[in-house]
């Protein structure tokens, strides 16, 4: 990469800011601003960088509505929130989907809001790390925290996923490099392995590569777990990988201190999905026969896991859940908002802080073509185009404060940063004033705020 | 230790070697994801560019492949599913070699060929589906067109094009 010559035009710096991008949230940001815009990052990485010092030009500034031509024309905030309303009120089915990039304090309304309408309330966990969350409920949850990876780990297994395109500091500050207070040396004590189909950019820095074959995660993990439990292997080969080379590398995870392993995509999005978390989350159990070993999902958003936490609080499940009954509920399958979408149930489709045109496989997103879609977001992006009302939010960690979690299940305030623009408003404001708004058309009283 | 041999990464693509073996059209198993150029390009904002449509609607492919493809860095093809297809770039895939796969970014070209069915499990299959990829003169369209041309949710009488779903569908009725 060129040499970029060091950022010395700026007004203040702001210090311990809070990264808004992946599920590693780190919080040791430096902020160069000047005439109130973010024009230097320091301490993050080319993701977080990238998202914080946004592009203005595709900055969604003014509310919009879809007009008979199909072109969104720009309206006033009480309008363009009126007819949210309006759509979300007369709403049969409604499905709100999002909720990853923006606060706990803006899922509070939001949580009030689909129990008032019985809507389906889904999260971006729904096309990324769902299946962990079910095996979660299957298998157990035998996890640690950030902290213990790096004072602690002498062993870091990555498992689909590639975390130096995906979590670009999760090795740097969390779980490989640091020098922890039982790691005295940094890298030099631990040993990472990645187990992945790609020799992707992760494998190529870490000291073992696993590459199995595609699909083949199930199979492979169990054969782990024969071999742990004493018992011989039949085939030679296995999943691609030789017997000689899954005993020793059994060998060597029952031979550490403390072991950490983090899961990806890789196993959730193949075939066997949740059943692959399955088999890893009992590898790990097994393992512990022999010694400390723990896992982390990688959280892709900042506050994915916020939304997981903050539902299984408040309704007892994670996500996809389903209040048209009055009551909440969730059938994987049924109630997320893929399925729901192939099934062209939903009638109202509302987006808030993500991006089913960019995200959503075909076969779903055509439903959003036939129904109205109310986006929340801050960008122009690929939802925008299928969109009929658009409110523009404004930035959480850095033109707005509020609480997200990390991977690892510890809460942290972002704070604010600078000043979001005029003509934006808040996430939370634009969930309360909807809220608002649907209770008057429903007639139904604002509830008194408990102490 | 005697793990699987880490391949190394050629940094030359020689296109001309195995001509003999030159197809039209490649059966593939295409693999979709995050990277990080995708990555810092969407979540900057800046989809409506053109810099997005090379960061995402990029197959990566083996050199070995682009070879027999007859493609070189940045020329265009159709990949073809059950689901639908897309015209996107070609480029010569840094975790190479992994010959028979295809690499796409997720983004809006991917979600054309990638399959809906979630098999009860909330996630739909994003990675390990059978596709073909096949040369073409077209250009693979920027953000918005894509996102017009695909899901035409305002102009009723577009033509369908090289960028479409396909009319398999899932699941539909079966609850109504």
């Amino acid at each position: 990469m060129a040499y970029e010559e060091p950022i010395t035009d700026y007004d203040h710096i702001v210090e311990n800011c809070t990264c808004a991008f992946c599920g590693c949230n780190c919080d040791d940001l430096t902020y160069l601003v000047k005439d109130g815009h973010v024009v230097g990052v320091r301490h993050a990485c080319r993701l977080g960088a990238s998202k914080v010092m946004e592009d203005m030009d595709q900055r969604l500034m003014v509310p919009m509505i879809r007009d008979d031509n199909g072109k969104l024309v720009e309206v006033d905030w009480d309008s363009a929130l009126d007819k949210a309303a309006e759509l979300i009120a007369g709403a049969v089915r409604p499905v709100f989907y999002g909720w990853s990039e923006t606060s706990i304090e803006t899922m509070k309304y939001g949580l009030e809001l689909g129990e008032l309408v019985g809507a389906v309330l889904d999260n971006q966990a729904t096309i990324c790390h769902g299946p962990s969350l079910q095996a979660v409920q299957n298998a157990g949850y035998p996890v640690m925290t950030l902290g213990e990876v790096k004072n602690r780990a002498d062993m870091v297994v990555y498992t689909g996923n590639n975390a130096m395109n995906s979590h670009p500091r999760h090795l740097g500050r969390y779980s490989t490099f640091p020098r922890g207070y039982f790691r005295k040396r940094g890298r030099f004590d631990r040993t990472v392995v990645t187990m992945d189909p790609r020799y992707t950019d992760t494998a190529k820095m870490s000291d073992i590569w696993v590459g199995f074959e595609q699909n083949g995660d199930y199979e492979f993990y169990n054969a782990m777990r024969a071999v742990l439990r004493g018992k011989k292997l039949k085939k030679d080969i296995i999943s691609g990988i030789p017997k000689e080379d899954i005993e020793e590398l059994v060998e060597s995870m029952k031979n550490v201190e403390f072991g950490a392993l983090f899961f990806g995509l890789g196993l959730t999005h193949t075939l066997s999905k949740q059943r692959n978390i399955d088999i890893a989350i009992s590898l790990i159990q097994d393992l512990n026969k022999f010694a400390k070993w723990n896992l982390i999902p990688m959280r892709g958003h900042f506050n994915v896991n916020g939304f997981n936490i903050f539902m299984a609080y408040e309704m007892g499940f994670p996500y996809g859940v389903d209040f048209s009954r009055g009551y909440p509920r969730y059938m994987n399958g049924e109630t997320n908002t893929i399925d729901l979408l192939t099934r062209e149930e939903p009638d109202v489709f509302m987006v808030i802080a993500a991006d089913p045109g960019a995200h959503f496989p075909g076969g779903a997103n055509r439903h959003l073509a036939n129904i109205p879609v109310i986006q929340i977001d801050i960008h122009w992006g690929p939802s925008t185009e299928l969109a009929d009302i658009v409110l523009p939010g404004s930035f959480i960690g850095v033109e707005a404060a509020g609480t997200s979690y990390r991977m690892d299940g510890v809460p942290i305030y972002m704070k604010k940063a600078i000043d979001k623009p005029e003509t934006c408003r808040d996430d939370e404001w634009i969930v309360n004033e909807l809220l608002k708004r649907v209770q008057k058309i429903k007639g139904v009283d604002a509830k008194m705020a408990s102490k | 230790m005697t793990y699987v041999d880490k391949p190394s990464v050629p940094n030359v693509v020689k296109f001309d070697e195995p001509m003999e073996t030159k197809r039209d059209k490649l059966e593939v198993m295409l693999n979709t994801g995050g990277d990080i150029y995708q990555g810092a390009c969407k979540k900057r904002g800046s989809t409506l560019k053109d810099e997005y449509r090379h960061a995402s609607g990029t197959a990566y492919m083996d050199p070995r492949d682009m070879a027999k493809l007859g493609v070189k860095n940045w020329d265009t093809a159709l990949v073809k599913t059950d689901w639908g297809e897309v015209v996107v770039f070609v480029a010569h895939s840094r975790d190479a070699p992994h010959e028979g796969q295809i690499f796409i970014c997720k983004g809006p070209w991917a979600n054309v060929i990638v399959s809906p069915e979630t098999y009860c499990c909330c996630d739909p299959t994003y990675k390990g589906i059978d596709a073909t990829i096949e040369r073409t003169d077209k250009d693979p369209l920027l953000m918005a067109d894509l996102m017009a041309e695909v899901y035409m949710k305002y102009d009723n009488d577009a033509e369908k094009s090289t960028n479409r779903l396909t009319d398999k569908r899932i699941n539909v009725g079966k609850t109504k």
